[in-house]
């Protein structure tokens, strides 16, 4: 076990708030959990080093942080301050059927009901997710009523100031037939350590936008994850856009709890210098008849490495299931590394499912077209490497958020020399 | 640690045991004193016992491999005798009229010649039988090339260069756990060596190697192809043999110099174990070739038997336009479970790989394909193709894929295509409409999945795969 760890666990023993019993799970079961190596399977290609040597500390005082703003988005803002929920930031009044609120402050029954949603949700064996149950300081529960289309997004945002430790933790709940759209988002400054975890329950005919922007670069260390849980007729689309630090590891489980559900799922991440990302997809087909589509797409530069773990999980009942993954990855220079690992288990026969996975770098022959068209090697470059990711930008159903990350991938691509 | 230099002082000398071959089978055990008798009884030469003694050494710090996504009772490497002498006539079934019906069934089926038929049910035949003179005509044809092939016990007395050279080079005696088990007490296999530039005159089978049928549970074989040279090597046989041995750890390691070609097909098909899964065999090899420059390496098998296989044959393109493949066929059916794949390692400039993998899983069994594809920095202008297709026939059976795909060149290409769906009804509605029934119908279709890789297999080994393939399907259908 490491030090960092001890730490951690020592911290929440000292909590005792309406989460305690569910603290208490997680410490009894951190302290059953090796810390990973390079020989834990989840954790092989991702060395866990600048977590072990962080110098990142819970900073209690409050700090004015306020999120970057979109152009062309009005969102509501919900947001953690050095993992403090700050409420101060969200409207005054919520569209009808949206609710937002603090766990501490439910009544008992709501209470309970959140903590079951726990442990429904949330796979007990990311050691992360255990520290994040442990640690973070409170759950914040987003719901949507029963046949509410709440149209303005909801913006989560994570803001951490230089050497912030942050731990936060939402919920939330789409009641049959509702309609939401959730950007995840994390703004971090320097030297910060940050685990963020959010959940979802989408019940029967509930439709879910997602949106997970995974932009900090540097010396910071993000792990999270975002809990998919769909029921009859569910539907959720989406898309992931990372960018790697020190450390950035991101699982997303999305698991077909109902039937008939869809799931589509459009990841992007681009690396440069020494950075690390790391994505764990998993989708656990446990009932029949569901959809999975799901497409990752990698580019990596200078000296930086990509993790991609693709799992496809079809449980005996999942009949009629169609799942498909397709893993592409360009690698721009020869120090940098990627390992992919795109995994079908399979326990169903009347199913359709495919995954497919390459590796290579930008095609020459494009490349040489450019150039003959007078277009400078470096800039035919980035043109080649925007083309391969813009795919995915231009399947983002939001127009506003669509058009927001585009400059801000040509930047990073026009960043990324290529060797 | 006292205890253990007590137990050490108190051991008495055994190094220079010698033992009557013909009736000697060990108690169960396993610890130096039976590593030392199994080397005694070959007159291993001090070298032979100390590699040996080391692997075995290495072998009590490991683990048990456990990723592996098969189920099985733990193994007690106690229990097991690690040496058992050729059985004696007397213990064999005296005629084919003493041998399990169902066994002559299929090698009926199989069009298997009686004579063959015999020495696969392991009846005491005696040697002088048609077969030998053949065996004669193979060897002094091979001689004539200048190739090697015999036991590996012979050959570590004749020539001990070329093994101890080569002998563990490929599979490192620390490798895996099974492997080093293997190199502690290793009973007996295959050595061969092509000189250079000679093209081995026929296919080399093991079947076809004299001296020795029962192999044992530990079986080694090395297989060193000179500058030039080309092989093609055949490994086990289509009909069920007879085994008494649960636990098979075999190592293979293939060497190909320069500009050398190796061609490794095996078929493999023991027992494996009854609808409940018992009894069966529990197959746990280690197989691995290295390709040096413009050399190439190619893995064919067909693999349905044993209740777990636990087997990945690797190339290591080592120099610079090697070529590595991997071509599988895996049937699994009742509660059989596979977990196989291949591993290969670009090093060198312009090497090319190619795995094409087809898995049909049936009954209750489960069938996992596990590969690596690693280009390492220098592997410039390396590809990869990697294809595997599982088909899944009834509800009870899995089908799994887990691709390791690691790239460190920028200029190297990898792709990986896997899919995954079961026969489907338009394909069956086609066949019986022309009147075929269901069970033709399925084999035919499998039979159409496997064909890839049946191209691969030398064509008297493809022929008898299909109807292999056909046979163990059988029940499997409705």
């Amino acid at each position: 076990m490491s030090e960092w760890l001890e730490s951690a666990i020592a911290r929440a023993q000292g909590i005792n708030d309406w989460l305690a019993p569910k603290r208490a799970h997680a410490l009894e079961l951190l302290a059953n959990t090796k810390w990973p190596t390079r020989k834990t399977e989840a954790w092989r290609y991702t060395p866990l080093r600048p977590i072990e040597r962080t110098q990142a500390k819970v900073i209690s005082e409050k700090v004015a942080l306020t999120p970057v703003s979109i152009a062309d988005l009005s969102a509501i803002e919900l947001v953690f301050v050095n993992g403090q929920f700050d409420s101060a930031q969200l409207p005054e009044t919520l569209p009808e059927g949206l609710s937002i609120s603090l766990g501490g402050d439910l009544d008992a029954a709501e209470q309970a009901e959140a903590l079951s949603g726990f442990s429904a949700i949330k796979p007990e064996r990311h050691i992360f997710g255990l520290v994040n149950d442990a640690l973070a300081q409170d759950v914040v529960v987003v719901s949507v009523a029963e046949g509410v289309e709440v149209t303005l997004p909801i913006r989560i945002s994570s803001l951490l100031s230089q050497g912030a430790e942050s731990h936060t933790r939402v919920q939330v709940a789409l009641a049959t037939g509702s309609k939401l759209t959730v950007i995840e988002d994390l703004q971090a400054q320097g030297e910060s350590l940050n685990t963020a975890f959010v959940e979802y329950n989408i019940a029967a005919n509930a439709r879910l936008e997602h949106y997970r922007f995974a932009l900090q670069t540097g010396s910071n260390v993000a792990v999270g994850g975002s809990h998919f849980n769909l029921h009859d007729h569910a539907k959720m689309n989406s898309t992931i856009v990372g960018f790697g630090s020190e450390l950035s590891r991101l699982d997303t489980d999305i698991i077909h709890a109902g039937e008939f559900a869809d799931a589509k799922l459009n990841a992007m991440y681009l690396l440069d210098g020494k950075e690390l990302f790391d994505l764990h997809a998993t989708v656990e087909h446990a009932m029949p008849n569901g959809k999975t589509e799901e497409n990752v797409r990698c580019i990596v530069a200078d000296r930086s490495r990509a993790v991609f773990n693709g799992r496809i999980h079809i449980h005996r009942d999942a009949q009629k299931t169609l799942a498909e993954l397709n893993n592409r990855n360009l690698l721009l220079s020869d120090k940098a590394e990627i390992n992919t690992k795109p995994e079908l288990e399979i326990y169903a026969d009347d199913v359709k499912c495919a995954h497919g996975a390459t590796v290579a770098q930008i095609d020459k022959q494009a490349l040489y077209y450019l150039q003959t068209r007078g277009v400078s090697r470096s800039k035919a470059q980035v043109m080649l490497n925007f083309g391969f990711i813009n795919e995915l930008i231009d399947l983002m159903p939001n127009a506003a958020l669509a058009e927001w990350i585009r400059p801000i991938i040509r930047e990073r691509f026009a960043q990324m020399e290529v060797k | 640690m006292t205890e253990q230099i007590d137990k050490a002082l108190a051991r008495e000398y055994e190094a220079g045991f010698v033992s009557d071959v013909e009736s000697e089978t060990f108690e169960p055990g396993l610890n130096e004193d039976v590593i030392r008798r199994i080397s005694g009884m070959k007159g291993e030469p001090e070298w032979m016992l100390e590699w040996r003694l080391s692997a075995f050494r290495e072998w009590l710090e490991m683990e048990e491999p456990e990723w592996a996504l098969v189920d099985y009772p733990k193994i007690d490497f106690q229990s097991i005798s690690y040496y058992s002498a050729p059985k004696s006539m007397k213990d064999k079934p005296k005629s084919l009229d003493e041998v399990d019906p169902e066994l002559l069934r299929t090698y009926e089926k199989l069009g298997i010649p009686l004579i063959e038929q015999q020495m696969l049910a392991g009846i005491a035949v005696d040697a002088v039988f048609d077969s030998v003179s053949v065996v004669t005509t193979f060897r002094e044809k091979l001689e004539e090339a200048g190739v090697i092939f015999c036991p590996i016990s012979e050959a570590v007395h004749k020539y001990p260069d070329l093994v101890r050279k080569y002998l563990g080079s490929v599979v490192p005696k620390k490798d895996n756990y099974y492997a080093a088990l293997n190199c502690a007490v290793f009973t007996d296999g295959s050595f061969v060596y092509i000189p250079k530039g000679t093209r081995c005159p026929m296919e080399l089978s093991t079947y076809f190697r004299i001296n020795e049928q029962n192999t044992g549970q530990f079986e080694r074989t090395l297989i060193v192809a000179d500058e030039g040279s080309h092989v093609s090597y055949l490994e086990g046989c289509t009909a069920p043999q007879r085994d008494e041995n649960q636990l098979h750890a075999a190592v293979v390691e293939l060497v190909a110099m320069d500009d050398a070609e190796i061609k490794y097909s095996t078929v493999q098909n023991w027992y494996p174990g009854d609808e409940n899964g018992k009894g069966g065999i529990y197959n746990f090899v280690t197989k691995r070739g290295v390709c040096h420059t413009n050399a190439k390496i190619s893995w064919t098998q067909v693999e349905t038997g044993s209740s777990v296989t636990w087997k990945y044959p690797s190339c290591i393109l080592k120099g610079d336009n090697s070529v590595g493949e991997f071509y599988s066929v895996a049937l699994t059916r009742g509660r059989q479970q596979a977990d196989t794949g291949t591993k290969m390692i670009h090093i060198g400039k312009n090497t090319k790989s190619t795995i094409i993998s087809k898995g049909i899983s049936a009954g209750r069994s489960n069938n996992s394909y596990r590969g690596l594809v690693r280009m390492n920095p220098g592997a410039e202008g390396a590809r990869n193709f990697t294809q595997c297709d599982s088909l899944l026939i009834g509800d009870q059976c899995g089908a799994h894929t887990f691709p390791y795909v690691e790239s460190r060149n920028p200029s190297a290409i990898v792709e990986h295509e896997a899919t995954t769906s079961k026969v489907s009804d338009e394909q069956m509605f086609l066949c019986r409409q022309r009147g075929l029934d269901p069970e033709k119908a399925v084999s035919m279709i499998v039979n159409g999945f496997c064909k890839e890789v049946f191209k691969e297999l030398p064509m008297e080994f493809a022929v008898e795969a299909g109807k292999l393939l056909e046979i163990s399907l059988e029940g499997s259908v409705g």
